[in-house]
């Protein structure tokens, strides 16, 4: 599929390469001969593009001097590419002396700018074929010098090439075999955009009468005729400028290709979520009965496009949310408790679609709001303000251009404050204990420790005071002792703002005892268990949940015991009961359809069908 | 950043060093001697005594050592030897046409910002729709014509069939103002079209990356507008990328003067290489390769300067 991509291109080069070697053999005319009667006469039987200023043959030309600029372009590069990998390769994989003379003389070539590099070899040998085909490997040497030593070096530290050096294989024999299949892609694709520079240099180059030495035709050297009598016969200076122009786009065309399918990352994903100018979803709201409490998720479904059509990455989730309350939300990576705390603030990626399901948010004003049907203006004025949420990473949350300071402000004014904010932003700091906060206002997130960090993003979350406060494994990237403090300063947090409630997403339960008053069990983009904390952990009614508590080493099982099996692929999700496949309680009728939700007690929820003989 | 600065400000000297001397070496070890290569046109031996005569003229029967002194003392004091072609200080040559090729560069690249970084990101905001498509491909054939191609190109539709603009030329700023930026638009036009296409890449591509960023989406979950969003989130973080390629341009870009001030009879420092290297007037091209070589240095110095001012953390590496 991706390959397709390269057809178009490599089409175009091959024909264009072929053209230029078949050149000598095809049927036209001599392309010096000149025909003074015939100058500059338009196109003719004989004379398909007319003649030049000579009364030369312009096709002819043309395509000889496509035989001229493509040779001189493929030389100088394949020689350029040979020299410079060898070199690269060289200071890459051993390093020491090697890597600084190669890598120093490469550094110091490309000082000079290449078409001056050219002028000065020029001015040495003189103009002709030969000069400039050594000019310009010399002018190309250094880019594949540099590009083969960076792939190099990635390379050299890879485990299999240790290994290999350490079983006393021969470097030679390592540099072959393994060493330049593995830094070819790179190389590849220097190649094509090497051959265009060179064209573009070789033709500037013969423009201004230092390059090809005429009566030869060369692009170049045709543009650069043609220009005397443009005013008479300006299609004699179109066809070799479009022929250049377009031998160049078909090369850069190869070259972004090629990158495409050696490298295919960073193919962007969508448009961002603040240009979404639709609510998420448009059909109307179910319209359910006013929820109790702040927030009601009823069953959420997300989808993501598979392989073979779309899938359900979280399937008909519902949990509610009491004002003050703290709700955790549990499960192995991959099990959508992520992403739905992502559709209740909207910022979900773009690959994510939201299929059905409401999100009700009852506002200061005691009205219950559809999160889902909200238009992204209102939903961001409530962003911030309302609903905040902090991050797993904050050292990637934080802007590293951006004073810490200038975090806060930004949170402070989008929601309408003015003036002076200054007294505002280290108080806040202050509340969420920063050493010395009129200074730590003034540094960068760089100069902040990890747990520094995250307190940094938990004072621009409260900023606005929120009502309710998502926040998405704030403790994983910490270290132990910075999760305590980080915990123990959301439990102060909430209580100093009263109603607060919070949304916490870990997949660690001894955060979960410590930290919550309930718990929500996810699996496989399930919710399959809902209960008070200590209910839930002291008598599971899920298997799942039960598996996960015995799993755990902090828990006080005598003997850990891993959950057999992994995690379904998403696209491939069994029929019935997602755990099914793992659970030592599964009967053939888990595998004929989803669970229906069971309510063991007030407040408690489970999707197992054997929930009463969990003992 | 004071010693950041300092520090990158020593080795680029050094670099410059290292250029003059490499320029010094290339002339006096290549094989053959350039007096007699000098002289020597069309395959026929120059006569012996004027051959004599040239080497003495450029010291080049002195020893190897003390002609290397007196090449970096005559560059310390600004002194690049005498043109061949008319005997006139190459020095000045340089002080009167350095100053038009550095305005061409200047303004060629400021349009290229201008125009490239808007549309950049506009063309990531609208990523795979059709505006950004047509932007991109437009780009692409931008990137793929050959600087002497849209200028002899401009001179033939402008200049020549609709007699919009003179083709060419130069009129000082001092004797007629607008005369002088009316001829100055089309060759810093036709230079600034394909580094307005790379700033146009290099910005497209820099902010689908940071668009993708955690912190991009923090921002978002406080609740900041697009327009903050863009402005200080996307555009500040993809210009550190921004101005890292535009400097890898710049030698294509100083490279390019040359064809467009021939092309245009702008009469920079480039354009007189060009006449320079056709009379192989060897102190002419040699003081102008050091010349131009240094001023590349310079503004990657520029380029690693700005860099620190945007980014904090580069300041303390």
């Amino acid at each position: 599929m991706r390959g397709q991509r390269l057809l178009l291109p490599g089409v175009l080069v091959g024909g264009m390469l072929l053209v230029a070697l078949a050149g000598p053999l095809l049927p036209i005319a001599d392309p010096v001969r000149q025909d003074v009667a015939g100058r500059l006469t338009l196109s003719s039987a004989a004379h398909w593009l007319g003649q030049d200023e000579f009364g030369r043959d312009v096709l002819s030309r043309l395509i000889i001097g496509a035989r001229v600029s493509l040779s001189i372009a493929v030389v100088s590069t394949v020689l350029g590419a040979v020299v410079g990998t060898l070199l690269g390769i060289i200071g890459g994989y051993f390093r020491g002396l090697a890597e600084m003379v190669t890598m120093r003389t490469a550094e110091i070539v490309l000082c000079f700018p290449p078409l001056l590099l050219a002028l000065l070899v020029v001015t040495l040998l003189g103009p002709g074929a030969a000069t400039l085909i050594l000019c310009l490997a010399i002018v190309f040497t250094p880019a594949f010098a540099r590009v083969a030593y960076a792939a190099t070096l990635s390379v050299r530290s890879l485990d299999y090439v240790t290994a290999q050096v350490a079983l006393g294989k021969p470097a030679a024999l390592i540099l072959w075999r393994t060493l330049l299949p593995n830094i070819a892609p790179p190389l590849i694709v220097q190649l094509s955009l090497t051959v265009a520079a060179a064209l573009l240099l070789e033709s500037g180059l013969s423009f201004l009468g230092l390059g090809v030495v005429p009566p030869a035709p060369s692009w170049g050297l045709m543009i650069r005729g043609a220009r005397t009598t443009m005013e008479h016969a300006p299609l004699l200076l179109l066809w070799p400028c479009l022929a250049l122009t377009g031998a160049v786009l078909a090369l850069n065309l190869l070259c972004d290709r090629l990158r495409e399918v050696l490298d295919p990352r960073g193919s962007g994903s969508g448009r961002p979520g603040f240009l979404r100018i639709f609510p998420t979803l448009r059909t109307p709201s179910p319209n359910s009965a006013a929820p109790a409490g702040l927030l009601a998720v009823r069953g959420l479904t997300l989808e993501i496009a598979g392989p073979h059509g779309p899938v359900a990455v979280v399937r008909d989730v519902s949990l509610t949310l009491a004002a003050g309350e703290t709700l955790a939300l549990v499960g192995e990576s991959g099990s959508g408790k992520t992403l739905t705390a992502l559709t209740a603030i909207g910022l979900l990626p773009s690959t994510v679609r939201v299929v059905a399901g409401e999100i009700l948010y009852t506002d200061r004003q005691g009205v219950a709001r559809d999160l889902l049907r909200l238009p992204e203006k209102d939903l961001r004025r409530l962003r911030g303000k309302d609903l905040a949420m902090i991050f797993q990473d904050p050292s990637s949350s934080l802007n590293p251009l951006l004073r810490v300071g200038a975090h806060l402000e930004e949170t402070l004014r989008a929601h309408h404050a003015t003036g002076s904010l200054g007294a505002r932003v280290v108080e806040l700091l202050r509340q969420v204990g920063l050493p010395d906060p009129p200074r730590s206002a003034q540094l960068y997130p760089h100069e902040l420790s990890g747990g520094q960090r995250q307190r940094v993003m938990i004072a621009a979350a409260v900023a606005n005071h929120p009502r309710l406060l998502l926040a998405d494994e704030p403790t994983t990237a910490l270290d132990v002792t910075v999760q305590a403090q980080i915990l123990e300063l959301l439990a102060g947090l909430k209580q100093a703002e009263g109603g607060l409630g919070m949304l916490f997403v870990t997949h660690n339960l001894a955060v979960v005892a410590r930290i919550s008053d309930r718990v929500a069990v996810m699996y496989a983009g399930e919710l399959v268990e809902e209960g008070p904390v200590a209910v839930v952990f002291a008598q599971p009614r899920h298997p799942y949940t039960a598996a996960l508590i015995a799993s755990t080493p902090e828990g006080d099982a005598e003997r850990l015991t891993a959950i057999p099996g992994t995690v379904p692929q998403s696209w491939a999700m069994p029929p019935g009961c997602r755990f099914a496949p793992r659970c030592s309680m599964a009967l053939p009728i888990c595998d004929d359809g989803p669970p229906p939700v069971a309510m063991p007690a007030p407040g408690r929820s489970t999707r197992c069908l054997r929930w009463k003989e969990m003992a | 950043m004071l010693g950041f600065a300092a520090r990158r400000l020593a080795a680029s000297l050094v670099l410059v060093w290292v250029v003059a001397s490499l320029v010094f070496l290339v002339i006096h070890l290549i094989p053959g001697d350039p007096a007699e290569l000098l002289l020597s046109q069309g395959g026929v031996a120059p006569d012996p005594a004027s051959v004599a005569d040239l080497r003495a003229h450029l010291g080049l029967d002195r020893p190897l050592g003390a002609q290397y002194l007196t090449y970096l003392n005559g560059l310390l004091h600004f002194d690049f030897g005498t043109s061949l072609q008319d005997e006139h200080p190459v020095a000045e040559d340089i002080v009167l046409r350095l100053p038009r090729t550095l305005e061409l560069v200047g303004v060629a690249g400021l349009l290229a910002v201008v125009i490239g970084l808007p549309l950049g990101v506009m063309a990531a905001l609208r990523s795979g729709q059709l505006v950004d498509r047509i932007l991109s491909n437009l780009a692409g054939l931008a990137l793929s014509v050959p600087v002497f191609v849209v200028g002899t190109l401009l001179v033939l539709v402008l200049a020549q069939k609709l007699h919009w603009v003179p083709a060419g030329g130069f009129v000082a700023l001092s004797v007629n103002p607008l005369r002088h930026f009316g001829l100055l638009m089309m060759p810093a036009g036709t230079i600034a079209l394909g580094l307005a296409a790379v700033v146009f890449r290099v910005t497209r591509g820099a902010a689908l990356e940071v668009l993708e960023r955690d912190h991009v989406r923090a921002a978002q979950a406080r609740g900041a507008s697009p327009a903050v969003i863009i402005r200080r989130h996307v555009v500040r973080n993809a210009a550190t990328s921004v101005i890292t390629v535009v400097g890898l341009h710049l030698g294509a870009l100083l490279g390019g003067t040359v064809l467009v001030e021939y092309v245009f009879n702008w009469p920079g420092l480039s354009g007189y290489l060009v006449l320079a290297v056709e009379a192989r007037d060897y102190p002419a091209v040699l003081a102008i390769v050091l010349v131009i070589s240094a001023l590349f240095v310079l503004l990657n110095l520029i380029v690693e300067l700005l860099y620190g001012v945007i980014d904090p953390r580069v300041r303390r590496a």
